[in-house]
C-alpha cells in the first residue's frame, strides 16, 4: 500500500488516486484533497480539469508545474469543510519547502457542485490575518456609533476605540 | 528655453532593461527575454496622472493609492548589451527597431512639458547636446515628434490589456500589493517583476504556445550567460524559473 500524501492515512489507490483518474470526488473536501495530491505527484490535469469554467483559463498551468516541481511538500491539514448544497467551503494549510524555506499556507477555498462534479472556485489566501482595525477616528470621518453622521457632529472630535 | 541633441551612435544607452509596447516585445520574442516590470508611483509625485493613466492605480488602505505603470520589458541585466546591438555599436535592427530605442531620448511614459529633463545625458554617454546639434526641443514642445507620438499612441492603446493584467495578477497573487508599496517606499523607484507566463495567461493569448517556443532559447541563453555571477543571482534565477514556464508552454497544445 502507497499511503496517501494528503494525510488521511488511506491507501492512496482507495483515496486520491481514483479521484485525479477521473472519479467524482464525494465531497468538496475529497476534491480539496485529491487537488493538493496531484501537486504532489506532478498530475495536474487533475487540477486544471476541476477549476470552475469560469476560472478554468486563469489557472497558469506552466507556473504551477514549476511550483510542483519545486516544491517539497510536507503535508496538508484540513481544518474544516462545510457543505450547504450544492456549494461548499474548505479551510486548510498547505506545508511545503521552496528554495531552502519552509513554508506554511494558510488557505480558504470555495467550490461548487454542478451536474454532481464538485469543482474549485475561488480562494482567500490568509484568512486568518486579523482583519485590520481603525484605532483613531478623524473629526470627518463617519461616526463608530453608525449615526451616519460625521465624528466632529456626534460622538465627539477624536474618539481611541479599544 | 531650447535643446539640442544629436545622436552619435556610442550605443551606451543600448544596456540593461528596455521598455516596450506589448506589440513591440511580441513582435521581438525571438530576440528578448521577456516579462512584465511593474513601477509603483506615490501619490504627489508629477507623473501620478500620466502614470495613473497609462499604468493602473492601486486603492490602499487609509484612502492612500498608488499609480503603477506595468511595461512588458527586455529584462536584461545593466551590464548587458541588447543582443540586436552589433560589433560596430550599430543597431543590426535599426529599421524595425522598437518604438522605446525610436523615441529615444524622449520618453512617452511622462508628460510631453517635462521632456527637457531626459536630454541631459547619464554619466558615460556620448550624447552631442551642444548647439551644433539639431534644436529637438522648444517652449516645452517637442519638434520632431512623429516617434514619440506613435510610441505614445500605442501606450494608450494597450491600456485595457494592461489593466485586464493588473486585475488578473491583483486577484490572484495578492502579496504583489505589498510588494508594490515596499518597492514605492524606496527612494530610487524600486520595481517587481512579473512572468511572461501570467501576462500570457491573465490576457488569454492565443499565441501562447508560439511565444513560449521563441522565448525558450533566449532564456536559455541568459541562463548559462548569468550562471555563477553572485552579482546576478535574481537575473539567473528569473531566467531559470521562466525557461521552466515556456518549456512548458512551448509543448502544449492550444
Amino acid at each position: 500500500m502507497t499511503v496517501c500524501p494528503c494525510g488521511s492515512k488511506r491507501d492512496f489507490d482507495e483515496c486520491c488516486g481514483p479521484i485525479i483518474d477521473g472519479a467524482p470526488a464525494p465531497t468538496a473536501e475529497a476534491l480539496m484533497r485529491s487537488r493538493y495530491t496531484a501537486f504532489v505527484k506532478r498530475t495536474l490535469d487533475h487540477v486544471e480539469r476541476t477549476h470552475a469554467p469560469e476560472v478554468r483559463d486563469d489557472f497558469n498551468r506552466a507556473e504551477a508545474e514549476r511550483l510542483a516541481e519545486e516544491c517539497e511538500w510536507h503535508g496538508l491539514e484540513i481544518r474544516s469543510a462545510t457543505e450547504t448544497g450544492d456549494t461548499a467551503e474548505v479551510d486548510f494549510v498547505v506545508r511545503f519547502r521552496r528554495e531552502q524555506q519552509d513554508i506554511t499556507k494558510a488557505t480558504l477555498s470555495r467550490f461548487r457542485r454542478d451536474n454532481g462534479q464538485w469543482l474549485y472556485v475561488s480562494s482567500d489566501f490568509n484568512p486568518y490575518l486579523p482583519p485590520q482595525r481603525v484605532t483613531k477616528v478623524g473629526r470627518n470621518d463617519p461616526c463608530p456609533c453608525n449615526s451616519g453622521k460625521k465624528a466632529k457632529k456626534c460622538c465627539g472630535t477624536t474618539t481611541e476605540l479599544k | 528655453m531650447a535643446n539640442h541633441f544629436q545622436c552619435t551612435a556610442c550605443g551606451k544607452c543600448c544596456y540593461g532593461q528596455l521598455p516596450l509596447t506589448c506589440k513591440d516585445a511580441f513582435a521581438n520574442a525571438e530576440r528578448f527575454p521577456l516579462c512584465l516590470v511593474w513601477t509603483p508611483l506615490r501619490y504627489g509625485s508629477k507623473d501620478y496622472p500620466l502614470v495613473a493613466t497609462l499604468g493602473t492605480t492601486i486603492k490602499l488602505a487609509d484612502r492612500k493609492e498608488l499609480a503603477v505603470l506595468i511595461v512588458p520589458t527586455a529584462y536584461l541585466p545593466s551590464s548587458f548589451p541588447c543582443p540586436a546591438l552589433g560589433e560596430d555599436n550599430l543597431c543590426r535592427i535599426h529599421i524595425n527597431k522598437p518604438s522605446r530605442c525610436k523615441t529615444m531620448p524622449f520618453y512617452p511614459y511622462r508628460e510631453e512639458r517635462y521632456q527637457a529633463e531626459l536630454l541631459t545625458p547619464r554619466p558615460g554617454w556620448a550624447c552631442d547636446t551642444s548647439t551644433a546639434a539639431p534644436l529637438v526641443f522648444q517652449d516645452k514642445k517637442i519638434v520632431f515628434r512623429d516617434d514619440f507620438d506613435h510610441e505614445r499612441r500605442d501606450l494608450l492603446a494597450q491600456v485595457p490589456l494592461l489593466r485586464r493584467y493588473a486585475e488578473y495578477m491583483l486577484k490572484y497573487s495578492p502579496s504583489l500589493v505589498s510588494s508594490l508599496i515596499q518597492a514605492a517606499s524606496k527612494v530610487k523607484a524600486g520595481h517587481v517583476v512579473t512572468s511572461l507566463s501570467s501576462f500570457l495567461t491573465a490576457t488569454k493569448n492565443a499565441e501562447a504556445s508560439h511565444i513560449a517556443q521563441l522565448q525558450l532559447p533566449i532564456l536559455n541563453t541568459y541562463v548559462e550567460q548569468t550562471a555563477g555571477d553572485p552579482q546576478l543571482t535574481d537575473f539567473h534565477k528569473n531566467y531559470v524559473n521562466w525557461s521552466k514556464e515556456m518549456a512548458y508552454l512551448s509543448q502544449r497544445r492550444q
